[in-house]
């Protein structure tokens, strides 16, 4: 296995521009959609099978009667512990040797079980293929040696591309400098390998916290429940089984036998 | 702009008055980096934009008030001494005295001595009154020079006059002007004036927020005066950074496609002022500073656009060059107005779309319809090649012809773009134009070949001059070598050039090293004399193409010399003279960019001494700082100082108007707008202005553009990852005004002026708030003008209806700007 | 709006889930009629196994259908995670497939010798049986929705309910069969009224464990479907009509109606509420 690659999102950084959400749609061959009325800036209120990088616009006036108008390009985290991967039947989603998470388009049967369990809502379900779509990491781009084209385009470096042991200790020192700067609020997102789904390959720094930003506080792996429900699953089916022997139970056998005496 | 991109990273504040982060968001990257050394960021604008978001501090100002902020920043930094006192005596004419006739605004009611009536102005108020300018001046010694007094108190110093001309700009009248609360104002200038000085440096940029008002030329102004006051100019971190338009419009400009210049900015001679070329020459000539060599450029322009047509005899053509009837101008506005009073009967439109992106666009429309012909040369059909398809138009009345004529955009074609600073970029072509698409260059070089074919043999004198310019650039009939092209640009040696002892410096034909080598004797040819040194020849004898250099930064070379080449002289940052005291050292170790060596070796070899350092000196690179004028940067100024007395049309101090429409009256005067801007008339109902605070249009508007759009939106609507980006045609309006219109978030809206209306969805956002004017609570709307009727199939949100339909045909009195960004309006919930 | 989106699953997996609950309950009555129950309680057997061979050929055509070819549905055979609910489950209907058949052909064919066969096949498919009708909800426990995850009960949930429905569906088809009057119909019954009240007791719980998270079919537009539809009528009054009207046979057939109503309005409510 290569050295993990990651991205490195800076908010703090990010201007919406949306170059990274166009470059990606121009490098994928993303054909166009709708938009959809958000009340602001943003076009799209979620990823979809058509939007693999989608600019969040997020207005939230202070206390102080100042505005923050919150700006953040989200992107599929590429999990360490990815729902969407554990939960493909068909083996379509799989970790490349860069540690991230691709979907073979060619064996995806259109199940759509991924879409319910990515826990950020990521991966999105496209109608006229029948197939499920989400960010490759450019794919095609790092296995020749290039960037993710989104990161490429962005004209601030908010969108930093790297190996994952670099990025992550220069993502630390950024916080620490904003710390410093008065941002109260800065913290970095799926950063850390022992923090949820075993650190995420693109994650994040935020200025806010991350339901802010359409993000769950703790994102946790779906599979965990799996086992649980078994359990009970096979309890409750020994509890019928139980019912339905007594219900069927010939009584002392007396009633005649039915040939195998 | 005054300096560099790349060198905004050194600021110790930056004070954005444009929206940097949308409209020129590679540039704003060097925001970015400053920010991160721990630079201070202001971005003052009526809406909270992107670039706000990024800020450390909004300063929203109500549209039109800027005269009031910079004037209230240049009180604030005199009254609180935060100015850099050595820099404005000796590098500005503050020290200079004038005229005991003149009377600031502030003595003469917000006019200057001189207002005269001229009679004229066919009922346009403003024309039928200009400045008489005789107090407009220095005092003289006896040699002629400007009386100067160097502690600054005389009276009539510059220094105190302009004093006394802001005394009233405090920072409560800012506040009843502009809105801005006093407490936020004095932040703002504190933040700012204080991050200047020898050792920090601030930096301003602006575009059309502060040009498209009619005081636009002042407003500029204005901020400049605010830069040398606090000795921003010429040094590392300052400077003024004009974030201009279109990817070449610097270079557009640089040539002159422009009524009243002619290439590298010289005067565009006049009928009856201009005679003959000697007049033409001892007038627009001036007495001092580098301007005094225009002759030289003069005549090598028109070495290159008659060659060898153009002798001693015939004054190199001069003659032929067409010349303007009066000082009267011919700007876009003019244009259209002749056109719909039919004056004008013929119209190219060479890549630009006046039927969306023209101010007052209704009136653009219809004067269209009353042309004989219409030529539009485009990347794509545009809503101007199809004006009378405009909602509302029937077609049948239209009796304009009119001829479709496909572009090559610029992956089509060899070329350079001249960027917003001054640093010009070659680009190769990518792919052949399919078809008959043509690249301009190709397109205008063989209708001139064609239409000198068929005057050949022409006796009339008006056709001389067009039959004897030269157009050939290479072998290939068709196709100009743009290199070739660029060469001309550059300038070139028309004959052998020997020194004085008999030695060949220059064989005939080959490129000009710098502009310093034109000469007036016809020996050499250039088309834009800045740009000489752009493309020069090799030892092999090959052209070496500069703009084609991609060397980048390091940490030897942080302005990337090596990167293109910026005119004028590849200087990086203009004025640099500037950055070293009176003795030639920098003002500060921190703040070092050029410096006198006394031990480096001088221009003679007998001779010692030389500036150096981190630029090309903008400057006589031997003239010591001792030596005469060795201490004046301002080498582009006859004076060869820092204007803070620069008389314009409407005045050599900038004063607050209000803009022509209006919701309040002037509180600064009696004098409601600017008295010399001007308002067409004559154009039926086409151009009805709002009378000052009318119930019928109570609300500001500003119109302006989207980071994912561009311009009349012909390249980014019909695209459909860019028209995918917006829902639909929008206007921003405030939460306030929402509430009291009872409009819903995404609703449909009617937008409405006198001149016409739109229909938009509503916005509502937390990033405009109403201002409170002189107690009074003003709404201001924000309305993006990117829409129009055509669009990307399936996107119907890619269409929508012209902004322009909204603004008024009146201009600033200086360039003829429009005023589209500061006029009133109407909003009615629902389609209306 | 959600963060996690939902998988956008309509009626076609609605009908995969009853019928292969159906399947799977029915299986396991006629299994354990088969080992326990005595010589009248034959007609379950049969009905019983045949009923879970015809069911699952159903199941499969509803699976290839949502899918759109049937290529698709080897995607999945073409790999195996034993802690995927879904990819076993795909595999897991083959095997039970088997598993029916061959039971339903020794039910019917198999010789008076082979009926010790039957019974040994009929346990092991049993397991089989109960897993098609749970990993339904199993597999929406594995999900990223709260409201199918949290409460871990899913599993739990269908299966109770698939034996349920699969007893109803084998009581309605004696019912319909005229085959009232024997012993089967009775026991089915009772081990019926086991299941609803099994399901009763752990939908509580799931109500109880979710809280506001059950708010997508306690509260609005599924709420009367599920308290009126689920509740009422496809458990407590099936219940009630047992126990009182036991005597009457016609209201026995009505009973397994609404239960079979019921536990297609429990897959109903729970997929359609996030689709
Ligand atoms: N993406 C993109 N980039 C572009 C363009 C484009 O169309 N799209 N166009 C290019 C061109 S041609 C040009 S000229 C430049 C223009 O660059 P900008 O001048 O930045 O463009 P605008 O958006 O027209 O106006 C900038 C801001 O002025 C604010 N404003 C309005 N009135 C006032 C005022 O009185 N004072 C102050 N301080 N602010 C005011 C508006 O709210 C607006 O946010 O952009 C260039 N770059
Ligand atoms: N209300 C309001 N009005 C405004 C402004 C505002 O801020 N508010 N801004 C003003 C400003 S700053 C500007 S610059 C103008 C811009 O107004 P325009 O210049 O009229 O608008 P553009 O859409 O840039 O038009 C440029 C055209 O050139 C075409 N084109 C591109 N490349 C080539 C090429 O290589 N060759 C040829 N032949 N054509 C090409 C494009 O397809 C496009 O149709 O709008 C002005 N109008
Ligand atoms: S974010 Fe969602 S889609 Fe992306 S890897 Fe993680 S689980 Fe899969
Ligand atoms: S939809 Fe495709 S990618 Fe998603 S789980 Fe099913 S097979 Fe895998
Ligand atoms: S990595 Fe590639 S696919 Fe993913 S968001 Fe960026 S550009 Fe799109
Ligand atoms: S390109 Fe960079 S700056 Fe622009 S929106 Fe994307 S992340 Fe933000
Ligand atoms: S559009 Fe071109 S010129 Fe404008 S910011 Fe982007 S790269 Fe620069
Ligand atoms: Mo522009």
């Amino acid at each position: 296995m290569a050295r993990t690659l990651a991205m490195f999102t800076d908010t703090s950084l990010c201007i919406g521009c949306r170059a990274c959400q166009v470059a990606c749609k121009q490098w994928n061959e993303l054909p166009m959609e709708q938009p959809e009325w958000t009340g602001g800036y943003q076009n799209q209120s979620h990823f979809t099978d058509k939007t693999y990088r989608l600019v969040r616009f997020i207005e939230k006036p202070q206390a102080n009667g100042q505005l923050q108008w919150l700006l953040m390009s989200d992107v599929c985290k590429h999990c360490a512990q990815a729902g969407c991967l554990d939960a493909c039947p068909t083996g379509a989603i799989y970790r490349t040797e860069y540690g991230t998470v691709n979907i073979n388009q060619d064996v995806c049967n259109g199940c759509r079980y991924c879409v319910s369990s990515c826990p950020f809502g990521v991966v999105a379900y496209n109608h006229d293929t029948g197939r499920a779509n989400k960010c490759t990491f450019c794919n095609d781009r790092i296995h020749n040696g290039l960037g993710p084209a989104c990161a490429k385009t962005c004209p601030t470096e908010s969108i930093q591309f790297g190996f994952r042991d670099e990025l992550v200790p220069k993502a630390e020192k950024r916080l620490a400098k904003l710390k410093e700067m008065g941002y109260a609020g800065a913290q970095l997102y799926g950063a850390d390998t022992n923090g949820p789904l075993g650190g995420l390959n693109a994650f994040f720094l935020l200025l806010d916290q991350p339901t802010t930003y359409h993000l769950p506080e703790k994102p946790l792996l779906p599979q965990r429940n799996v086992l649980v429900d078994s359990l009970l699953s096979v309890g409750s089916a020994l509890l019928v089984g139980v019912g339905a022997v007594l219900a069927f139970r010939e009584r002392g056998g007396k009633e005649g036998g039915d040939g195998h005496r | 702009m005054t300096t560099n991109l790349i060198d905004i990273q050194h600021s110790d504040v930056i004070m954005a008055t444009s929206n940097f982060a949308e409209n020129h968001p590679v540039g704003f990257q060097w925001v970015m980096k400053a920010k991160e050394r721990g630079a201070k960021f202001i971005h003052v604008d009526p809406r909270f934009t992107r670039t706000s978001s990024v800020a450390d501090l909004h300063v929203p100002l109500r549209s039109g008030t800027n005269i009031a902020f910079f004037g209230g920043l240049i009180n604030y930094a005199i009254q609180n001494n935060l100015y850099f006192k050595d820099y404005v005596t000796h590098y500005t004419n503050a020290s200079f005295l004038i005229d005991p006739a003149f009377k600031t605004a502030t003595d003469g009611g917000g006019l200057f001595t001189g207002l005269e009536q001229t009679g004229k102005g066919g009922g346009d108020p403003h024309l039928a009154q200009t400045y008489k300018r005789d107090s407009w001046k220095y005092q003289l010694d006896g040699e002629g020079n400007p009386k100067r007094d160097l502690t600054l108190k005389d009276p009539h110093t510059v220094f105190q006059l302009l004093k006394r001309h802001y005394s009233r700009y405090t920072p409560e009248m800012v506040e009843r002007v502009c809105g801005i609360p006093k407490e936020k104002f004095v932040q703002a200038a504190k933040l700012y004036c204080e991050n200047s000085g020898p050792e920090k440096t601030g930096t301003i940029t602006y575009a059309l927020n502060l040009t498209q008002h009619t005081n636009g030329v002042q407003n500029i102004r204005s901020l400049c005066m605010l830069q040398i006051l606090l000795g921003n100019i010429g040094r590392p971190g300052g400077g003024v950074v004009a974030l201009r338009g279109h990817a070449n419009v610097q270079g557009a400009t640089d040539l002159e496609l422009l009524y009243h210049e002619l290439p590298g900015y010289l005067p565009m001679p006049l009928r009856d002022a201009h005679p003959d070329y000697k007049t033409y020459l001892e007038k627009v000539t001036p007495k001092g500073g580098f301007w005094v060599n225009l002759p030289k450029f003069s005549v090598s322009l028109l070495k290159a656009f008659y060659g060898d047509a153009a002798t001693k005899d015939n004054e190199f053509g001069y003659q032929w060059l067409p010349k303007r009837a009066s000082a009267d101008a011919y700007s876009h506005q003019h244009m259209f107005v002749d056109m719909y009073k039919g004056v004008i009967k013929g119209f190219l439109a060479d890549g630009q779309n006046p039927a969306v992106g023209g101010p007052n666009a209704k009136l653009a429309r219809a004067a269209m319809g009353k042309l004989e012909w219409l030529v539009v040369k485009d990347i794509f059909i545009t809503e101007t090649a199809e004006f009378w398809k405009a909602p509302g138009t029937n077609a049948k009345d239209i009796k304009t012809e009119v001829f479709f004529l496909p572009a090559a955009p610029a992956a089509e074609k060899d070329g350079s773009l001249t960027n917003t600073m001054r640093l010009i970029q070659w680009h190769e072509r990518a792919v052949k134009p399919p078809g008959d698409v043509t690249s301009d260059a190709e397109f205008f070089v063989s209708l001139a070949k064609r239409l000198q074919k068929m005057y050949a043999g022409s006796k009339k004198e008006r056709d001389k001059g067009f039959l004897a310019a030269s157009f050939d650039y290479g072998s290939d009939p068709k196709e100009p070598n743009m290199e070739l092209v660029l060469k001309e640009i550059n300038g070139f040696a028309t004959e052998d050039i020997t020194d004085k002892d008999g030695k060949v410096v220059y064989k005939k034909g080959q490129a000009l090293n710098t502009f310093a080598h034109m000469t007036d004797d016809g020996k050499t040819a250039g088309g834009c004399w800045i740009y000489t040194g752009v493309t020069v020849e090799g030892p092999d004898g090959k052209l070496i193409n500069k703009a084609n250099a991609r060397k980048p930064a390091d940490d030897k070379d942080y302005l990337a010399h090596g990167w293109g080449f910026a005119w004028p002289a590849n200087r990086r940052i203009l004025y640099n003279r500037a950055s070293a005291d009176l003795k030639g050292k920098p003002w500060s170790e921190k703040k070092k960019l050029i410096w006198w060596d006394p031990e480096a070796p001088g221009n003679e070899p007998d001779k010692k001494g030389k500036w150096v350092g981190l630029d090309v000196p903008d400057f006589n690179a031997f003239l010591a700082p001792d030596a005469k004028n060795g201490d004046k940067p301002f080498i582009m100024r006859a004076d060869l100082v820092g204007a803070f007395f620069g008389p314009l049309n409407d005045g050599p101090f900038p004063e607050h108007y209000e803009p022509i429409e209006s919701p309040t009256k002037n509180l600064l005067s009696k004098q409601q707008n600017n008295p010399v801007a001007k308002i067409w008339q004559g154009l039926d109902d086409k151009n009805a202005i709002a009378p000052v605070g009318s119930p019928d249009f109570p609300y500001v508007i500003t119109t302006y553009r989207l980071t994912e759009h561009h311009l009349s939106g012909v390249m980014s609507r019909q695209l459909p990852m860019l028209a995918e980006l917006f829902h639909s045609h929008f206007a921003e309006i405030s939460h306030e005004l929402a509430a009291e219109l009872g409009i819903q978030n995404g609703e449909k809206i009617t937008v409405l002026s006198p001149r016409g209306k739109v229909h938009v969805t509503a916005m509502v956002t937390h990033r405009l708030k109403p201002f409170m004017i002189d107690g009074k609570k003003v709404h201001q709307i924000g309305v993006p003008w990117h829409w129009g009727y055509n669009g990307t199939p399936g996107l119907p949100g890619s269409k929508g209806d012209i902004t322009n339909d909204l603004s008024a045909t009146v201009a600033d009195p200086t360039v003829y700007i429009q005023e589209t960004k500061a006029f009133v309006c109407n909003v009615k919930k629902g389609v209306v | 709006m959600d963060i996690v989106k939902t998988p956008d699953w309509h009626l076609l997996i609605v009908w995969y889930f009853f019928i292969g609950g159906i399947a799977g309950g029915a299986y396991f009555t006629a299994a354990i009629a088969d080992n326990y129950g005595g010589v009248r309680d034959r007609s379950v057997v049969r009905i019983g196994y045949t009923l879970a061979l015809l069911l699952i050929g159903l199941c499969g055509v509803l699976l290839i259908l949502d899918l759109g070819t049937p290529s698709r549905f080897l995607n999945m055979l073409g790999h195996f995670k034993f802690w995927n609910p879904m990819s076993i489950g795909a595999w897991m209907l083959g095997v039970f497939g088997a598993f029916a058949f061959v039971s339903s052909a020794l039910a019917w064919f198999g010789s008076e010798q082979s009926a010790g066969l039957r019974r040994k096949v009929s346990l092991i498919g049993t397991i089989f049986g109960f897993f098609l009708a749970s990993y339904t909800g199993v597999l929406l426990s594995g999900s990223a929705q709260p409201f199918w995850s949290e409460a871990r009960l899913m599993g739990a949930l269908f299966l109770a309910s698939g034996a349920s429905t699969g007893m109803a569906a084998i009581s309605l088809l004696l019912f319909l069969s005229g085959e009232t009057s024997g012993e089967g119909f009775r026991k089915v019954k009772r081990s019926d009224r086991v299941a609803i009240l099994l399901e009763l007791v752990i939908l509580a719980v799931f109500l109880g464990l979710l809280g506001s998270a059950a708010a997508p079919i306690t509260q609005g537009a599924f709420a009367p479907l599920f308290w009126g539809g689920l509740i009422a009528g496809g458990l407590v009054l099936p219940l009630l009509l047992d126990f009182f009207g036991h005597r009457v046979k016609a209201l026995g057939g009505l009973a397994a109606v609404l239960v079979l109503v019921g536990g297609f309005i429990l897959r109903y409510v729970i997929v359609m509420a996030r689709a």
